[in-house]
């Protein structure tokens, strides 16, 4: 290879990669690819200590449509390295960039050592903690070539096929199809687990693809939504999406005002995960012995540790239904759950129990002698029963069947208490039948309440919970298999003009 | 040898040099603008140009009938605790091309002469397979030609060529001085500068090039009274800005602070202090008078006019996202609806300077103008692009306007394609010097709020807002309330009643998410204080 000169005057005896990485039919990097580049970022690090580098690359195949006709089709991919300088005596410090070439690489960690020297803090190993244990990387199954494979014509055909019936009837269809890709590497200097070392992450790449829709009527009387997202693209079907998006609008049309107050309310899937989201927010253990949200355990003799309070939590004690137990299995590729060190199986509700809290791995070693943090509930399955929908109207006196929330906020961390708005689909029931469409409305309820007042459960089903962020590096799904339920007593506050 | 500040310091260099050392050690970025890789030029060097048109003649030779290309190299440094600097630099290409009525899009992180011509083959092939479907208009509004235009954002400090030594200084002489008042806690001390070259070219013969700054920051404290109140408060002045260092480091800056930093800080752990030393009542459910601070005016203005005026969301195209807008017959109620009291005006614009969303030209190469959205309260216009200012063609023509885009196509970086984001927005003050603490002085009994935050409905109509409510009493506040408030758009901004003078206006920097997929874009708005008669307050935790 030549010796380039670069024009800053410097003789180069490393080759300039061209750039040929992620150009044209290549669209996210392969794991060689990666470790090349990891190679050549340890070789460019000066001054000592250990060297942490970061490697993601993602790619989109996209296709929007609205008023009926598709607004925009687009591919397009990135790459994101990072790096982490560990300077012995100097500190830590950072930088990325999105360039793959020596130079920007070198660039990238000479800007990551100047980041360490500013720091004022001298970076030593944490004493007393032991190193991270070896981890063993279980296979997971996150990948699926129908989805990295779906081309712009197959997006575009399915979009004609969702439109057609919709516009056929008069109506007015918005929607979404989102085929993503994504590779993730970490790798240490010091390998394989130095001083300071966190421990390193295999190549993983995975997939995401979602499909979404909301038809409308001409004057905005009504709307109706649906929507899945999954790993794999053949668990999503479109045709069955768009019906169901028709048959809600249609539905929903000219809905009547309703009192707010206290109804028994009939949740789908896709609204049950909604509130749980507020509950997968608070799974923190430390916060629990803190005194803070909602596991706290108010005593009036709280243990003493020193000098703070160490509040007793709800561990071990039932807090919902018996009926509910969630769990999460990082090998269950419908939770989409990339490698980590610490993949186990874990409960959290175990027949309405609280068993288990997430916590880092200091908090495990100092409190609990265990060199492993345990995860919160990000990607959970929800347990349920057997009752339809259908069978859960027919049994109902006078209630309202909703399709999902919208804007949902937490408004109290200890009892979780929240308000939010119905969305896409609101229904009286009256004398086990469908009565009316009624106008959309805002709900002040705790999730938790909900749990404590359920009254039939459904089959669970994965719901549609799409990636936010092509830069999330970690698992890129949070996705949920909940059931759709009945609950009494939920309380609406107020209407709102939305439809 | 690794470089610190206490090696250049030892061979001899003065600390002036040192930090100007710091800052320009080289960053040989690479371009491969010919066949070579060679050292990134600064954004309006001309080679850039025909690396642009490489991508142009390639959308064409396929078959587009336009095209535009973006170039953006971003910088991000931010700022943390300990000292904590983090760096990230990008260099994304996105082509953007129209054939018979349908758009397609192609990014990535490499500049080369392929790679444009790869992208470009692809976002033509993403359009032409859209356009095997029903046939659809796209009649883009016309744009005058920039020919090789070049701006620069004015920023006093440029924090990258400022040393980050310096800036890590001065926020921890922030965390000094609130230091000195005893019984406070820091809660966050951060800062993030964010400085963006951009390049755009389209087929109708435009280039112009620009250099944009942007910085934020985060300074919240807690604060402990002797009888155990205790509180939280966060600086209100160090919102987005379109603006370097200055943000910090300056005296005063119009329409944002008053008074120093240091100042800012000693000021808030004062009215932290009056807020805790109140007592705080359950409320009284009922309506009203209230008096609202720029804060909250400025984000009620945002989410119930900003919102509700941007015409791809008000005609469906965010339905299957953020939602519609209230405002959903936008020929028949431009120049009809009344959206207010006749003293409400509301203006947009992209040129104010230190505001957050001032560009020169947008992302498809247009001067944005000034525009008016409300005028005495009616409503008079949307923000458009050059796509969507055609939608309203016949309402401009009946009310005499002229049918051009007023500069609302942007994208974060050029890895997005455009979509429609909100511009910098102003509701115009009134006529007398009244602030907020005169108006609420002026009120006999009601309500006042400070710092509050709106939730609008996904039709932009109905809203839930919190912040700091007080009781007023013969001009005084003299309690805080546990409480929040209902309304809804329209009728609240009917019902206004005062709105605060221009030595009030204060300017607030927003972020907005929208689009599918979701891309965030920034905006100013700038909104005096205000009285409303009929202001619903409720118990937000109160169950039915």
């Amino acid at each position: 290879m030549k010796v380039r000169k670069t024009s800053s005057g410097m003789a180069s005896g490393r080759r300039a990669e061209p750039k040929r990485l992620l150009a044209g039919e290549e669209r996210i990097l392969t794991k060689e690819e990666c470790d090349a580049i990891a190679r050549r970022i340890f070789a460019f690090a000066r001054g000592g200590g250990e060297t942490q580098v970061q490697i993601g690359s993602w790619t989109s195949g996209e296709l929007r449509w609205a008023r009926n006709r598709v607004s925009l089709g687009s591919e397009r991919r990135d790459v994101q390295i990072e790096i982490h300088r560990l300077v012995p005596d100097k500190g830590s410090g950072q930088a990325a960039t999105n360039q793959f070439d020596d130079e920007s690489l070198e660039a990238a960690v000479r800007s990551a050592e100047r980041n360490a020297a500013a720091e004022h803090r001298p970076m030593r190993p944490t004493p007393g903690l032991p190193p991270h244990p070896i981890a063993t990387w279980p296979k997971t199954a996150i990948w699926s070539d129908s989805s990295y494979n779906l081309t712009a014509e197959t997006r575009g055909e399915i979009a004609r096929a969702v439109i057609d019936p919709a516009e056929a009837k008069g109506y007015l269809s918005a929607g979404y199809i989102e085929t993503h890709a994504g590779t993730t590497m970490r790798a240490s200097s010091e390998r394989p687990t130095g001083p300071y070392a966190d421990v390193d992450v295999p190549y993983s790449k995975w997939t995401q693809a979602q499909c979404s829709m909301t038809v409308r009527d001409e004057q905005g009387s009504g709307s109706g939504w649906a929507g899945h997202s999954s790993y794999d693209w053949q668990s999503i079907d479109p045709t069955t999406l768009g019906a169901r998006a028709i048959q809600k609008c249609e539905a929903s049309r000219n809905p009547v005002v309703l009192e707010p107050g206290r109804y028994t309310v009939i949740l789908e899937a896709q609204a049950v995960a909604n509130l749980m989201q507020i509950i997968v927010a608070s799974m923190g253990r430390v916060d629990a012995e803190s005194g803070a949200g909602p596991w706290a355990l108010a005593v009036d003799d709280a243990l003493h540790i020193g000098p703070q309070s160490v509040w007793r939590t709800k561990l071990g004690l039932k807090v919902i239904d018996e009926r509910i137990t969630i769990d999460h299995d990082p090998f269950d590729p419908r939770l989409g759950i990339l490698p980590d060190p610490w993949m186990e199986p874990v409960t959290f509700f175990d027949k309405g129990v609280l068993t288990n809290l997430g916590y880092n791995r200091d908090y495990a070693i100092t409190y609990l002698d265990k060199n492993a943090p345990r995860r919160g509930m990000t990607g959970y399955r929800m347990s349920g029963g057997t009752t339809t929908i259908d069978e859960m109207i027919a049994s109902t006196q006078r209630g309202l069947l909703v399709t999902r929330f919208s804007d949902i906020r937490n408004l109290d961390g200890g009892s979780l208490l929240s308000t939010g708005l119905t969305r896409d689909g609101l229904w009286l029931i009256e004398h086990g039948k469908i009565s009316k469409a009624v106008k959309n409305l805002r709900f002040t309820e705790s999730p938790l309440f909900v749990l404590n007042s359920i009254e039939q459960l459904g089959v669970p089903v994965p719901v549609f919970r799409p990636v936010r962020n092509q830069y999330e590096q970690g698992s890129p799904l949070t996705p949920a298999i909940v059931p759709p339920l009945k609950a009494r007593d939920f309380s609406f506050t107020s209407t709102i003009d939305a439809i | 040898m690794s470089i610190t500040r206490r090696t250049l310091l030892q061979s001899g260099l003065k600390v002036g040099a040192v930090a100007a050392a710091v800052a320009a050690l080289p960053r040989p970025l690479l371009a491969q603008l010919g066949s070579t890789l060679e050292p990134l030029p600064p954004i309006e060097d001309p080679n850039l140009k025909s690396l642009a048109a490489r991508a142009l003649d390639a959308a064409r030779g396929a078959g587009a009938s336009y095209a535009d290309v973006r170039l953006t190299h971003d910088r991000v440094r931010t700022f943390g605790i300990n000292s904590h600097i983090d760096d990230v630099e990008s260099m994304l290409v996105g082509v953007r091309a129209l054939v018979n009525g349908y758009w397609g899009f192609a990014s990535s992180p490499v500049w080369t002469p392929d790679e444009m011509a790869r992208l470009a083959r692809e976002a033509v092939h993403q359009a032409k397979t859209n356009a095997l479907g029903k046939s659809r208009a796209v009649d883009l509004a016309p744009t005058p030609v920039i020919a090789d235009g070049h701006w620069e954002m004015p920023v006093a400090i440029d924090p990258f060529e400022t040393s980050p030594f310096e800036i890590n200084d001065f926020l921890e002489s922030l965390s000094f001085h609130l230091d000195r008042t005893p019984n406070t806690r820091l809660l966050a001390n951060t800062a993030g500068a964010v400085v963006q070259e951009r390049a755009f070219a389209s087929t109708a013969g435009s280039y112009c090039t620009q250099r944009c700054h942007r910085i934020e920051g985060a300074f919240q404290f807690e604060r402990q009274l002797e009888r155990g109140q205790r509180g939280g408060f966060a600086l209100e002045c160090l919102t987005p800005a379109g603006m370097g260092w200055e943000l910090y480091a300056a005296d005063r800056i119009p329409r944002v602070r008053d008074h120093t930093i240091y100042e800012e800080i000693d000021r808030a752990l004062e009215e932290l202090k009056e807020d805790l030393l109140m007592p705080v009542k359950p409320v009284e459910v009922g309506r009203y008078a209230a008096v609202f601070d720029p804060l909250t005016v400025a984000n009620i203005v945002d989410e119930t006019l900003g919102r509700a005026t941007e015409l791809d969301r008000a005609l469906g195209y965010e339905a299957n996202a953020g939602g519609t807008s209230y405002l959903n017959d936008p020929s028949t109620m431009l120049g009809s609806y009344q959206a207010g009291a006749s003293s409400l005006n509301v203006t947009a614009e992209r040129s104010e300077p230190g505001a957050v969303g001032t560009v020169k030209w947008d992302d498809e190469g247009v001067a944005p103008d000034a525009f008016t959205l409300v005028k005495d309260g009616v409503l008079a216009d949307f923000q458009t692009t050059r796509e969507s200012a055609r939608w309203l063609e016949a309402a401009y023509t009946k009310h005499g306007l002229s049918v051009r885009s007023h500069g609302c196509a942007a994208a974060p970086s050029a890895v997005y394609a455009q979509l429609q984001h909100t511009p910098n927005l102003t509701l115009a003050p009134g006529r007398d010097a009244k602030d907020f603490g005169i108006l609420v002085s002026g009120m006999e009994r009601g309500i006042a709020v400070k710092s509050g935050q709106v939730d609008l409905d996904f039709q932009h109509s109905s809203g839930l807002g919190g912040g700091r409510l007080y009781e007023v009493k013969q001009g005084k506040r003299v309690a805080r309330l546990a409480g929040g408030f209902l309304f809804r758009a329209t009728d609240l901004w009917k019902s206004l009643q005062a709105l605060g003078g221009e030595e009030g206006l204060r300017r607030y920097g927003m972020k907005i998410s929208k689009g599918e997929p979701t891309q965030e874009y920034h905006h100013s708005v700038t909104a005096p204080a205000a009285m409303v008669k009929d202001l619903t307050i409720i118990d937000p935790l109160r169950k039915a």
